[in-house]
């Protein structure tokens, strides 16, 4: 009897540890989801993605025929709107892109002066204030000019007292991330066409081609060895070899998209022979024989006939690869440089989405909420991506019968 | 076995109790937890300096031991948990999540860094490459422009609209645009890399995005590292025509001697003040510190909060 | 019936040129493929050594003796002294995979276990699809929610007990969070391992008269050992290798062996990325050689697992 109560207790110890370390990983996931929902959500919006990082300023005065007066407007104000009745314009205390305040333009009389402006700078003649651009600064001839740090209440007060400004420095909203998501599918793109000739080549040489003798294992045994390394040792060599590379053979004079695909080839490489090499060993021998029986020689069985069952496989590879491009942050940050930018040419520096989370961590002050926000899209991604490489799979299985 | 399910539901129960911390005294007998920026920061060499401590700007084994290493928000993070900490920020990030201290009587507000009576303040400096020494000649007299820019009126603003106390000025860019005729033209294409301290960044930002819509429409380009490859990537021989050079650095810090070497006092300057604000954790009944107090405290002569409050 | 003489076979001597030139351009994939391991171990090598070896822009050659087993990063000025050493680093680096894989190891094998021979199916499907999801999280992310939410917990807990911990940034917060980052990698192989094993073991255990537990935890868990701990080494590779993540709750310490779990701490990862800011000098130098460090110490971890799982043997699973 005592027997038996002791092997109960074990036994239901045991499976409680089991049930709960399962549970561990469940609460851990969607704590981690829980909390970059709750601090990016706020920021997330289309306009984030589609908007240039640096914001335009343009800097104005009035043209010459214009002049304040009085812009009576049928509309009214909430109480955080502040509105001119001098100079039709109204202008309220708002969060802009990246989480910051600004002064924004809420509302401009169609009569008021401010609507057309002269550009002091160079480029358009005219210039034109619109809803929704921030006001910078307005500078006054004779007085202390009035800046969005002091809020739109005391900036519509300055403005009321004066006949006219010297000048007048707006920009367009700022902050998004469209530049780093382009960065990220340039490098998608160019990794993959570094990456898989080689690595597809490689994994073909290998299973197909290659004696099984010690050269062979020794070669394998290389590009294993490469799985094991942190990725920060790859940002360095990236920055001591592909960026010197690359300065050499382009135009290019620092860090690049290049070298940056460069790197991430070298970091791919073995995951890529891998998966290509169990999906080419999955293949039945038969097809080989009978396609060399046939007549074919080794490289159209191997092209023609060997290559296309193993599609699927190579497809999967390549998601994997697309993951981990989107989230490698230590590396890129040497080889890829930090520097956010809107116009992204492929020899000059830029970041990935998750090199720009790691950008606004690293600014003074660190914006956790724009990270989040970006730290969000990165796992919606990651999420499609994993889901398509579940249906590839299954598929994969559905076509070699059910092989493992 | 059953310690861990006991752990494990002790805990699930603190993170819930982990948003509601309920602490209302505070207790002295505590340590002291210090926190600082790291050896490359502007911001702690001028805090040390300030504090009459200018060793510890880059010798870590000068500190009290134990002490955590954050960045700027780090720092600011922290003291919204850590009611036994200390650390310093620029006062540009203070905001009501913490509390600033006071130094030496002197409350740490903006009027007070541009009177002069609050004492815990930075420069931000500025140094270019020399003349001759940029990649042609459109750049140089960009930078020149820029330089001169940093003086108007017009700098100051954006300097004062992002939280820095600007220099006083008495010109405007209009006054002296028509000097730089370079700014009258189409610059699109141009390429300026700015660089330097990291404290400065945002201000830097600000300052070129301004100038741009002013200069052409030139491209700023922004990559910063730290104070001291302000003059490492303008001025040092072995660095300053490589991949990384620049063409115009920032330091949060006046420049060391070392680094003033053939540098000739055009090519160098102070564009605004930046003040330094200890903080600690709002529970803290902690209001005013002196200087020695701080040093003190950093290196480890005070230890627990009942040295100093006492 | 599969032939398993493939390669053999296909070693007909390729008849025409093409079959040549796609053979060599193959083989020339491959070389390059391999060679990258000796490029990268180059490079660091190369700027690791500089160091020991040169004088270092008058700063005079760093001691690698007192590099291996000192106890203070830097004694003086940065840029000013080459006074530097990584000991308590190496300490603190081995310390943390080790606690972290005693947290990570336990409950991922119960996870697979439980994934592989517990769950109904559906169950088993939505959690296997959990951990494929905590996989392909960005490290970046785990720091992200490291910062924000461990550090909490930690500083709380700690508090709750009676201790003091530095705002939470201390070593337990880095065993956390590397454990976190670790348990998908030893759940998802050691599942794998746990579904290979033979079912006729499994049944002849319960045939005997073991419960469906002892079964599990007896039999099971034993036959699938090979593979549970090449997942505890893949496990332990990962944790010593990781820096972002960890960089945010460490709290950068710079001197003194310590094995206190609430105090700061500094892995040879978070040493190095911290550094990476100002780029050339002495200062940056010393990165490339804690990297090294950082190389040996996981080709050694590697080995030494590696030696042991082959003295605890195979059990045979097919």
């Amino acid at each position: 009897m005592l027997m038996l109560n002791k092997r109960k207790t074990y036994d239901i110890t045991m499976q409680t540890l089991t049930y709960l370390s399962s549970l561990v990983s469940i609460v851990v996931l969607l704590a981690i989801v829980f909390f970059v929902f709750q601090k990016g959500y706020k920021l997330l919006s289309w306009d984030l993605m589609t908007h240039n990082y640096q914001s335009v300023t343009y800097i104005a005065d009035l043209k010459d025929d214009q002049s304040s007066g009085v812009f009576i407007s049928p509309k009214t104000f909430d109480e955080d709107t502040f509105y001119s009745i001098k100079w039709g314009i109204a202008l309220k205390d708002d969060e802009n892109l990246i989480g910051g305040t600004s002064v924004f333009v809420t509302y401009i009389h169609p009569d008021s002066p401010l609507n057309a402006l002269n550009n002091k700078g160079v480029g358009v003649e005219d210039i034109y204030v619109k809803e929704d651009y921030q006001i910078i600064r307005i500078a006054f001839d004779g007085s202390s000019s009035a800046l969005a740090i002091h809020g739109a209440k005391h900036m519509i007060e300055v403005l009321d007292t004066q006949n006219s400004f010297r000048e007048l420095e707006f920009s367009t909203t700022g902050g998004g991330i469209r530049g780093s998501i382009i960065t990220t599918l340039y490098l998608i793109v160019l990794t993959l066409v570094f990456a898989l000739p080689i690595g597809v080549g490689a994994a073909i040489y290998l299973t197909e081609y290659a004696k099984n003798n010690r050269f062979t294992r020794f070669l394998r045994q290389m590009i294993e060895t490469l799985t094991g390394i942190p990725s920060i040792i790859y940002g360095l060599m990236g920055l001591a070899v592909f960026v010197h590379l690359t300065i050499r053979l382009t135009d290019a004079t620092g860090a690049n998209i290049i070298s940056g695909a460069l790197t991430l080839t070298v970091i791919l490489l073995p995951v890529i022979i891998r998966t290509t090499e169990e999906s080419l060993k999955v293949v039945p021998d038969d097809y080989r024989f009978a396609s060399l029986a046939l007549g074919a020689s080794q490289t159209q069985t191997t092209f023609k006939v060997v290559l296309p069952n193993a599609t699927a496989g190579i497809l999967t590879a390549t998601l994997l690869a697309i993951g981990r491009i989107i989230g490698e942050s230590a590396a890129l940050v040497f080889a890829i440089g930090t520097a956010v930018k809107d116009d992204i040419r492929l020899t000059e520096k830029s970041t990935s989405l998750a090199v720009h989370i790691w950008s606004m961590m690293t600014d003074e002050p660190a914006n956790i909420e724009l990270s989040s926000t970006i730290a969000l899209i990165i796992l919606a991604i990651v999420l499609v991506l994993n889901i398509s490489i579940k249906l590839l799979s299954k598929r994969m299985l559905r076509k070699q019968g059910v092989k493992r | 076995m059953k310690k861990l399910f006991g752990i494990v539901l002790l805990t699930l129960a603190l993170t819930l109790s982990a948003c509601t911390n309920a602490e209302d005294s505070f207790d002295e007998t505590k340590n002291i937890t210090v926190y600082t920026r790291d050896t490359t920061s502007g911001t702690r060499a001028g805090f040390m300096e300030g504090v009459g401590f200018a060793d510890a700007a880059t010798n870590d084994s000068l500190l009290v031991q134990g002490f955590v290493i954050k960045d700027n928000t780090g720092i600011m993070t922290s003291m919204t948990t850590d009611q036994f900490g200390i650390g310093y920020v620029s006062l540009s990030s203070v905001n009501n999540t913490i509390k600033p201290l006071s130094f030496e009587g002197v409350e740490p507000t903006l009027a007070n860094v541009i009177n002069d009576t609050y004492g815990l303040k930075r420069p931000f400096m500025w140094m270019t490459r020399d003349a001759s020494d940029y990649a042609n000649e459109t750049i140089e007299a960009i930078v020149n422009a820029f330089i001169a820019f940093l003086g108007t009126t017009d700098a100051q603003d954006i300097i004062n609209n992002n939280g820095a106390i600007g220099l006083s000025a008495t010109q405007s860019w209009d006054d002296i645009k028509s000097n730089h005729p370079i700014t009258q033209q189409d610059n699109t294409g141009v390429v300026v890399r700015f660089g330097g301290s990291d404290s400065i960044q945002k201000v830097a930002e600000a300052l070129t995005n301004s100038f741009v819509s002013k200069a052409g429409n030139f491209t700023a380009e922004h990559d910063h590292t730290g104070s001291g490859d302000a003059y490492k990537r303008t001025q040092d021989p072995a660095i300053k025509d490589t991949s990384v050079g620049k063409d115009v650095g920032f330091s949060s810090r006046y420049f060391k001697d070392s680094e003033k070497v053939g540098v000739e006092a055009m090519n160098m300057g102070q564009l605004a003040w930046d003040a330094i604000v200890a903080i600690v954790h709002k529970d803290n009944p902690l209001i005013n510190v002196t200087a020695e107090d701080l040093k003190k405290i950093y290196e480890g002569t005070f230890e627990t909060w009942s040295d100093l409050l006492d | 019936m599969q032939l398993n003489v493939t390669p053999t076979i296909m070693q007909n001597k390729p008849k025409n040129m093409n079959d040549k030139i796609v053979k060599i351009v193959l083989l020339s994939f491959t070389l390059l493929s391999s060679s990258f391991i000796f490029i990268v171990a180059g490079t660091i090598l190369l700027k690791g050594i500089t160091p020991f070896i040169t004088q270092n822009l008058g700063l005079g050659k760093v001691s690698l003796i007192s590099f291996l087993t000192g106890d203070t990063w830097l004694i003086g000025e940065a840029f000013q002294s080459n006074l530097y050493s990584v000991g308590f680093i190496i300490v603190s680096t081995l310390m943390i995979a080790l606690l972290s894989l005693l947290v990570s190891f336990p409950i991922g094998v119960l996870t697979a276990l439980f994934i592989a021979k517990v769950a109904l199916k559906r169950l088993a499907n939505i959690l296997r699809t959990v951990i494929e999801l905590l996989a392909s999280i960005p490290s970046i992310i785990y720091g992200l929610f490291g910062a924000g939410i461990i550090l909490n917990l930690v500083y709380n807990l700690s508090a709750a007990f009676g201790y003091q911990s530095k705002g939470g940034n201390s070593m337990l917060a880095s065993v956390l969070v590397i454990a976190i980052m670790t348990i998908p990698t030893i759940t998802s192989i050691s599942e794998v391992a746990i579904r290979s094993v033979d079912k006729k073991l499994e049944e002849g255990s319960l045939a005997l008269g073991a419960s469906k537990t002892q079964t599990h935890f007896k039999v099971v868990l034993f036959a699938a050992k090979s593979g549970i701990f090449t997942s505890a080494i893949l496990g332990v590779g990962r944790a010593l290798g990781e820096a972002t993540a960890v960089s945010l709750v460490a709290g950068g310490r710079r001197s003194g062996y310590s094995f206190d779990l609430l105090d700061t701490t500094s892995t040879l990862t978070t040493i190095m990325l911290e550094g990476m800011k100002e780029t050339t000098g002495l200062d940056y130098d010393i990165r490339f050689s804690v990297g090294i460090v950082l190389i040996v110490v996981i080709i050694l971890t590697n080995l030494i697992l590696n030696w042991i799982k082959r003295k605890v043997g195979n059990v045979d699973v097919k």
